[in-house]
């Protein structure tokens, strides 16, 4: 198995450059730059051409392509990952203090959406056909299909707007920055987000639970007497948590590089926000190195979620 | 006005033989005036005022608001789409040409108008395109052919959405100057009538020029006004100004804040919500001296200005004397004016300031006039010397002296905060905005920040040795947000938004439609127009 990771790490390393020269070009291709984007049009005009041309020298935005590319690359192999073109802040320390609230909010998506995912997912199979299994099937398609940013938006308007329990966005207040202070601000982008996720996680483990009832396995343990309940968790579930597990890490790095839209919805201070923000005003370095992260955060996923379905399924062999 | 109105008969001549010019250049059919006339009578804007703007807006005759620098009488261009055909026959305008229209903001209102115009347009007989701009957007719509007479168009539009944000009145016609205009060619009356506006400090002077150069705006429409925006000041009703004024929020006047006060929260501390505080870094105030909120508490000016923004009197500077009808200008700086880090404010910091801000690319207009104008600010900027000539510092005073006359000097310095030597000293003007210092400034005015949450919230206490005295509010609290702060309304319905300022409808309706929220709207210099690109084309 070690050969097998060391393999796979090493197989990253040519992909994150192709990746990377990727989103280079990508942004390359996207027309204008951060300069176009640090003036306001409206003042534009009180600016001479010679001003600009020399903010574009200056931060070196008129050398060619693969010029800006290479010098890119290579202060990234020496670990610089250079500064934010607007603001001339560290891009290590923007996105270090941005990745915090991020994986906060994650964390909480990732656990009560696994757990209710599952749970609920569970129940629906083993009580196939009843009114709760077409419940939850009824809100699972239901949370599928309604888009973030309306759950967010009626969330917010009733509990923060309407009952004032909650927040309105933001993820702390002064005066108010202690753990537990930030709760309140974490519960409705938590909620919506798990509640997001929940559905999907529940639709894949019922159907997972479902396929592992009608194997044979599941027939020989019932005829070996077990009891029912070790029947369907211990060697039910514990095959159907295979697919689920892979869902679940496949979304991990998805998250970490931002949920964009609750983010923005909530005020919340995460990497999404940023990663927006940089992409509009063309502040190339900071998106590359989110760009970068969540590619790396993704294909390490790909490998920790090879590497728990062998541990999880005796079936499975890395090779 | 005999002056003026051949002035007229020079640009109207010039307008028709705008055909003759070399094989390889395409006739623009928007050289000619009539046609820019026609435009102005196809748009009824009062209806599009009241109905798109939700007459939250107000119709413009001109670039320069009303007020009483405006020349009375000047033609309205009120909806009269039977004589707007009726200039078009005249100019012999082909209706198969399609103008292309571009805009660079990002809003549905503005699509509205595009669509509106373009109904208008058609019922005319002008078919138009709209597209928005992107990428380099400063450089499609400033890009300045190299001879301003008679050199094709470097913009690919034919008119141009837009606004301008002026802190004083030449900025709306400066844009004409020889060599400055990417839409309009250059022309001797023109010219001369901007020299007129140029060359005076004295306001009455100064005021028939512009009235004299409005006339010739209305006959010629290189912009075509639309419409005069306003700012619209919001403020809850735990928030009391104790009299002070309301004013031109995008810029520094005095708005009295020290005098402020707001009820107290549960726990008896007087806190002041508000929006516009720092992303990622505090923004340099040589660029946009009053836009955000930082910029306002931080810093003090040498000068202060009133509501209209005028300067009045001294605000770090006790003394101000203006010598020489302009070309010398002495500031007195107070002896307990001192930074937030208790260092004192100097004559230095001042003279420093300044050669800084020329060397900055992103600096106001306004500013970079008045500096340029100074006595060896030229050779200082080319690097020919190490030091402009004209400003001579003598502990707290610094005198400045003129090598040409600027007529906003005082504006400039109501407006230009000079910034701590003592912080900066040493910063590369090309990467000012990169200095450390934008992560957690010292000022010099009533406010300092205690405490910075990049993209959570500023704080800003009341600075203990400020020589105005300590101002009333304990504490105010910035949410990070850019120009355009899309939390508005919902932090304003949840009683996180205790002030701030708006251009935005929808905004300001959501805004009036809370009972513990005021609105109040202010008149700012802030034109919407079409610019009207008369340069001719090459061949596509």
């Amino acid at each position: 198995m070690l050969t097998y990771i060391i393999r796979r790490i090493l197989a990253l390393i040519p992909m994150l450059l192709v990746i990377s020269f990727l989103v280079y070009l990508g942004l390359e291709l996207t027309p204008g730059d951060a300069v176009s984007y640090m003036i306001p049009p409206d003042v534009a005009g009180n600016l001479s051409a010679e001003d600009l041309n020399a903010l574009r020298e200056q931060l070196g935005l008129n050398k060619s392509f693969l010029e800006r590319y290479g010098i890119w690359l290579f202060n990234v192999l020496q670990g610089n990952f250079g500064h934010s073109l607007e603001g001339g802040v560290p891009i290590k320390d923007i996105f270090l203090d941005r990745l915090p609230a991020t994986l906060e909010l994650s964390a909480v998506a990732i656990f009560f959406s696994t757990v209710f995912g599952c749970v609920l997912g569970t129940i629906g199979a083993l009580k196939r056909g009843s009114a709760t299994d077409s419940g939850l099937t009824v809100a699972g398609m239901l949370g599928v299909s309604i888009p973030e940013f309306f759950f967010g938006l009626v969330a917010l308007s009733y509990f923060s707007l309407h009952l004032e329990w909650l927040p309105v966005g933001g993820r702390l207040l002064p005066g108010h920055d202690s753990y537990w202070d930030r709760i309140p601000h974490l519960v409705l982008p938590g909620l919506v987000l798990s509640l997001m996720m929940t559905a999907g996680v529940m639709r894949y483990s019922r159907a997972a639970m479902l396929d592992a009832l009608g194997r044979e396995y599941i027939r020989t343990a019932r005829a070996k007497g077990l009891p029912e309940w070790r029947v369907n968790l211990m060697h039910g579930l514990r095959t159907a948590l295979t697919p689920v597990i892979v869902l679940i890490g496949f979304r991990l790095p998805t998250l970490i590089g931002g949920s964009v839209i609750i983010e923005q919805i909530f005020q919340w201070p995460g990497v999404g926000n940023e990663f927006i923000a940089a992409v509009r005003g063309q502040d190339y370095p900071l998106v590359m190195m989110i760009a970068l992260f969540s590619v790396l955060a993704m294909l390490l996923a790909s490998l920790i979620i090879d590497i728990l379905t062998a541990l999880i399924d005796p079936r499975v062999r890395l090779e | 006005m005999k002056r003026l109105l051949g002035g007229l008969a020079v640009s109207t001549a010039l307008s028709l033989a705008a055909p003759a010019v070399a094989e390889d250049v395409i006739e623009n059919p928007l050289a000619d005036e009539r046609v820019r006339q026609a435009i102005a009578y196809a748009l009824d804007m009062e209806t599009i005022v009241d109905t798109l703007f939700e007459g939250k807006a107000i119709v413009a005759d001109s670039m320069i608001p009303n007020g009483p620098w405006k020349a009375p009488g000047l033609e309205p261009y009120a909806y009269d789409p039977d004589k707007a055909r009726a200039l078009l026959e005249d100019a012999g305008w082909d209706e198969g040409y399609v103008l292309d229209v571009v805009y660079y903001y990002g809003d549905q209102l503005t699509v509205d108008l595009m669509t509106t115009m373009q109904a208008y347009l058609a019922d005319v007989g002008m078919q138009m395109t709209y597209r928005k701009l992107e990428g380099d957007v400063i450089g499609e719509l400033t890009s300045v052919p190299e001879d301003p007479q008679s050199d094709t168009s470097k913009v690919s539009w034919d008119i141009a959405y837009g606004a301008k944000a002026a802190l004083v009145l030449h900025e709306y016609y400066n844009v004409y100057l020889d060599g400055k205009s990417a839409y309009t060619p250059s022309e001797a009356p023109r010219n001369e009538l901007l020299r007129a506006i140029n060359g005076t400090a004295d306001l009455e002077e100064q005021k028939v020029a512009f009235q004299d150069f409005q006339r010739l705006e209305s006959a010629e429409l290189s912009d075509i006004p639309l419409y005069y925006q306003q700012i619209y000041i919001f403020e809850s009703n735990r928030l009391d100004r104790n009299g002070g004024p309301y004013g031109n929020e995008q810029f520094n006047y005095d708005w009295n804040i020290v005098n402020w006060t707001i009820e107290p929260d549960e726990n008896g501390k007087e806190i002041l919500y508000t929006n516009k505080g720092p992303i990622q870094f505090f923004t340099q105030p040589w660029l946009n001296p009053g836009l955000t909120t930082d910029a306002k508490l931080l810093y003090d000016r040498l000068m202060t200005a009133n509501a209209a923004l005028v300067p009045t009197d001294g605000q770090l500077a006790e003394d101000v004397q203006v010598m020489d009808g302009g070309m010398k200008v002495m500031f007195d700086i107070r002896d307990n004016a001192t930074w937030h880090d208790g260092t004192p404010v100097t004559g230095e910091d001042v003279s420093w300031s300044i050669h800084t801000a020329l060397k900055v690319p992103s600096l106001n207009g306004v500013f970079a006039n008045t500096f340029q104008s100074l006595e060896g600010a030229a050779a200082y900027k080319d690097g020919d010397a190490e030091t402009i000539s004209g400003i001579t510092v003598d502990g707290d005073k610094i005198t400045l002296t003129f090598e040409t006359l600027d007529p906003n000097v005082l504006v400039t310095f109501s407006q230009f905060p000079p910034l701590p030597k003592h912080k900066l000293e040493g910063v590369n003007p090309l990467e000012f905005q990169q200095h450390s210092f934008w992560q957690n400034p010292i000022g010099s005015g009533p406010y300092r920040v205690e405490e910075v949450q990049m993209n959570d919230f500023t704080r800003f206490v009341p600075y203990e040795d400020y020589y105005g005295g300590v101002a009333n509010i304990d504490e105010i609290v910035a949410f990070p947000s850019g120009d355009n702060d899309p939390n508005v309304v919902k932090n304003a319905a949840a009683g996180r938004l205790d002030y701030g300022f708006t251009k935005s409808v929808p905004d300001v309706q959501a805004l009036e439609a809370m009972e513990h929220m005021r609105v109040i709207p202010a008149d700012i210099n802030y034109t919407r127009s079409l610019r009207v690109n008369a340069f001719p084309k090459k061949p596509s």
